[in-house]
């Protein structure tokens, strides 16, 4: 059981006040997880952990310092305090710093679900049961996660912030392989475990599989590309990290710098990051306290300025957008929570629409070649198929990309109608749609 | 530490394991980073807890906590032995674990200078000056350099009867210069990318690493790449350097031969493998120069200790024996299941987190060659250097990485600087067209200290020894 909200509040008020600094800042942590998995159709591991940490941000000044620890006495609490302190100490002034952000009215938002405090390790069992079931009796293998996380965050800080969360999310994932070289994959990611449909999803995976065996070959070439929603929210993620930080565009390794304000995407792309949606999972204040605020990233594909903290927000002289990370971090804010507008286009209209391409049902291993242009290389994974004449002909073996996303989102040509939230069990998520792009560059393929 | 752990194993058998180990973790943490002449972060952190792995009614179960009350400890393990129960809804056959010895020891990795004893006035200064001189080219806009410093001490105790403890100091140290070309941010690392080198030992380690006096040198050729040729699209003979062969011996060798991940238990997160049980001593890895080994006994690597986190001795194993596949890394769970004893790479990222497959130091053993005779021995290619991307499938076959710089090979000599150099390959063809390694002389164990694996996600730290080697009629300038 971890700590309630009142109690992280607490622990984090605790922490300000032990810390002998100009200003202080705690953010406490209370995390009680469960993860079950499975593989070869049986759960072969399977594992719970509660843990609740202190970080201790102290400011002496414009230095700053931080210490962290999980051990809650009062001796290792203190020695916490007392180690932000000495590593202030030893900092250099730092000019630009504004000092620790005031309080803001921040939304609320209900995240935690009962019923998924009570997906205990026989539910999970049971629904990972139900899960590989699908792919049993078609004599497939499943392999996948059942999860849940149910944390509070606590933060604080010598001005006046008080600021306290807890959330609940359910993250289930299932690939299904069959003996043929075919490969299906589903996800679910919500709050609410009595909204969880394993079976469905287990199902889902165990099609998807069984019509992808026996992939071909495929030549390198620019295919039009129909990206699945998770494939989708992978560009998102790179695009987000390497081109919408504060801190990127002030170090010129952005696309968008120097040229917000210009349309340089597809008018079909209107992206925001948007902590407050109804569907998302996740803290509706940043690691400092601070609301996060929907914040437009590109509108009918004009880009717009950067996601912000504290401290980039002074710097480049605009508003605090409430996107700091947990300090220090190396990459400055980042938005958690991208949102891409839906657009008007059925999936399959967006298959019958073209003549030759790939329909990709996510990716696999992406990683960064140039970060200007967001140039990333990759490989697809568990169901790749070949479009033939506007329909699916045949399944094909997974392929390498090299691509820029930037350009690839310049050309957009229809977006789906229907968005999933995509991502990671905790933390923020991306609500996207399927997208069909004009030309993505094949560079390889599999064996 | 060890009454911890006693009271876990108590707690599980009274729960009704029929195996049990606990392992209490306290890992220490200190990291200063300096960016463009601003101190990023000088950060400390501390963790503690208890992990208690169980088999009941066949069937595994995990539970951990901070909370080192005996109550809590002995709910913990009550927890795992549920949450064991519950995994055996679906078991199709109870878990088998291959033997291991019973072991009371202790073991402790090198460190000659505990780097928690140096001012953190010394440290930052070492930072300060080698980020000063990485600002040395007006190309370069960014800079960072940052110290790392970690130390784990753990105790490891099994229903079988072992109690171990272990200690060890792991220090890393890295410099970036970011060159700001037409459009384009050219990277220039020193000594490796990513954190750059980390090894299991102390402050001296960092001092060996000059990094203040390579600086102007690394800002240099930073901004050298600004005008440096493209990669060339085309197939050719490479020679990769020695830190860039370690991630490729990492993702080629050391991850399709992780027999759990062989076996089918990594399938939903980053995939299986190419490699078979049945490839054992019958698949042909690579040419006859390339032999890799797994040595969890190099003195100060990342991968060493005594025990891995199943209590078994640290061994050394050949992987792939002059091109033939001899061996998988392996667990007493996946040893057992193709009737094998575990040769110890079990090894978990926190008290939090369960053993895994894990590399140790997995190695690329070195040849003959001295890198200048190789290189005038190569008529026309390119000499790839420091890790800038990588990238591979879920089978491990296909990959493609991408390094900092590249120099043209023209009649035996180094000739033109080339950007943004990548290859691309099938693991067993590339291996296969290895002809020649360098000698012991150039080969250097690098430090890994960020391979992802499992879910939850962990994080192990490995190490790769490697030198120079050159490949033949391999796919460069992919996409440029």
């Amino acid at each position: 059981m971890r700590l309630s909200e009142d109690q992280v509040r607490a622990l984090a008020a605790r922490a300000v006040a032990l810390t002998p600094a100009d200003e202080a800042e705690a953010v406490v942590m209370a995390n009680d997880s469960a993860l079950t998995r499975f593989a070869n159709n049986r759960i072969h591991q399977n594992v719970a952990e509660e843990n609740t940490t202190v970080s201790v941000r102290a400011v002496l000044g414009t230095r700053t310092g931080v210490a962290s620890t999980n051990r809650l006495d009062d001796h290792a609490l203190k020695a916490c305090c007392e180690a932000a302190v000495a590593a202030a100490r030893v900092a250099p002034e730092d000019p630009a710093f504004p000092g620790l952000p005031a309080p803001a009215p921040i939304e609320r938002a209900e995240r935690v679900c009962a019923s998924t405090q009570a997906f205990d390790a026989e539910a999970r069992a049971k629904a990972a049961a139900a899960i590989i079931e699908q792919s049993r009796f078609r004599d497939l293998s499943a392999a996948g996660t059942v999860a849940r996380v149910d944390y509070a965050v606590g933060i604080a800080n010598s001005r006046g912030i008080d600021a306290a969360m807890a959330v609940t999310d359910v993250k289930a994932t299932v690939l299904s392989t069959g003996t043929d070289g075919g490969s299906g994959w589903a996800s679910w990611l919500g709050c609410d475990a009595s909204r969880f449909a394993p079976e469905a999803l287990g199902d889902e995976a165990a099609t998807l599989a069984q019509r992808s065996e026996v992939p071909g070959s495929l030549e390198p070439g620019a295919y039009a590309v129909v990206l699945a929603p998770e494939a989708v929210s992978d560009v998102l993620d790179f695009l987000g990290y390497l081109g919408f930080g504060a801190q990127a565009v002030d170090e010129k390794s952005s696309f968008i710098a120097g040229h917000e304000g210009e349309r340089l995407l597809s008018e079909l792309i209107t992206l925001s990051d948007n902590a407050l949606a109804a569907e998302t999972v996740g803290l509706t204040f940043d690691f400092e306290g601070c609301p996060k605020r929907r914040t437009p990233l590109v509108e009918a594909g004009v880009v717009r300025g950067p996601v912000t903290d504290s401290y980039w927000a002074a710097k480049l002289g605009v508003v605090n957008t409430g996107h700091a990370l947990p300090a220090p971090n190396p990459y400055g804010p980042l938005p958690m929570n991208l949102e891409l507008a839906a657009g008007e286009t059925r999936v399959d209209d967006m298959i019958a629409s073209v003549e030759r391409g790939l329909y990709i049902t996510r990716f696999h291993y992406v990683n960064v070649e140039d970060p200007v242009r967001a140039v990333l290389t990759g490989m697809t994974r568990d169901g790749t198929f070949l479009i033939e004449g506007g329909r699916l002909t045949q399944p094909v073996k997974n392929v390498r990309f090299t691509q820029s996303a930037v350009d690839a989102l310049a050309n957009v040509q229809a977006v789906g109608d229907r968005r999933v939230l995509v991502g990671p069990e905790e933390g923020g998520a991306n609500l996207t749609p399927a997208l069909l792009i004009g030309s993505w560059q094949v560079t390889g393929q599999t064996r | 530490m060890r009454d911890l752990v006693t009271t876990a194993l108590d707690a599980a058998a009274s729960a009704g394991s029929t195996y049990a180990d606990a392992r209490v973790v306290l890992t220490s943490e200190e990291r200063i980073s300096v960016r463009t002449g601003r101190v990023e972060g000088i950060e400390s952190s501390d963790s503690l807890g208890i992990g208690i792995r169980v088999i009941a009614d066949g069937a595994w179960g995990f539970a951990s906590t901070s909370a080192l009350t005996p109550d809590a400890i002995r709910a913990a393990a009550r927890q795992a032995v549920a949450i064991a129960r519950a995994s055996a809804i679906t078991a199709a056959a109870p878990v088998r674990l291959s033997a291991v010895g019973v072991f009371d020891d202790v073991w402790r990795g090198p460190c000659e200078i505990d780097p928690f004893t140096v001012p953190l006035e010394e440290k930052l200064a070492l930072l300060v000056a080698a980020d000063e001189g990485l600002r040395t080219q007006e190309a370069v806009t960014v800079s960072s350099a940052s110290l790392g410093f970690i130390k784990v001490e753990k105790v490891f105790g099994s229903s079988e009867g072992s109690m171990i403890e272990q200690s060890y100091v792991e220090s890393s140290a890295g410099l970036t210069a970011y060159a700001l070309g037409d459009g384009e941010v050219l990277p220039r690392s020193y000594p490796n990318s990513h954190g750059g080198q980390a090894i299991q030992g102390g402050w001296e380690a960092i001092l060996a690493l000059d990094l203040v006096g390579h600086a102007p040198r690394v800002a240099e050729e930073a901004a050298a790449l600004i005008s440096a040729m493209p990669c060339p699209a085309t197939t050719t003979t490479v020679i990769i350097d020695g830190s860039q062969l370690a991630l490729q011996v990492h993702e080629s060798v050391g991850h399709p031969t992780e027999l759990d991940r062989v076996l089918g238990d990594e399938a939903a997160f980053a995939g299986t493998s190419f490699v078979q049980v049945s490839d054992l001593d019958s698949l042909r890895y690579g040419s006859t120069h390339v032999s890799v080994v797994a040595d969890a006994t190099v003195p100060g690597s990342l991968g060493s200790f005594g025990y891995d986190d199943e209590g078994v001795p640290a061994q050394r194993d050949y992987i792939v024996h002059e091109g033939l596949f001899t061996g998988f890394q392996s667990s007493r769970e996946s040893a057992a299941a193709i009737g094998r004893t575990s040769n110890g790479c079990m090894r978990a990222d926190g008290w939090n987190r369960i053993p895994l497959v894990r590399m140790t130091t997995l190695s690329v053993e070195p040849g003959t060659w001295s890198r200048d005779d190789l290189i005038a021995d190569t008529d026309d290619g390119i000499y790839f250097e420091t890790n800038n991307s990588w990238s591979i499938d879920d089978r491990r076959l296909n990959f493609q990485f991408a390094c900092e710089i590249g120099w043209e090979i023209k009649g035996g000599k180094l000739g033109r600087m080339i950007k943004n150099p990548n290859y691309t390959g099938i693991t067993p063809k590339f291996w296969g067209g290895c002809d020649a390694v360098c000698s012991a002389e150039h080969w250097q164990v690098w430090g890994l200290p960020n391979c992802g694996k499992g879910e939850p996600m962990q994080v192990a730290h490995v190490a790769h020894g490697a030198a120079p080697a050159r490949f033949r009629d391999v796919q460069v300038g992919v996409g440029r």
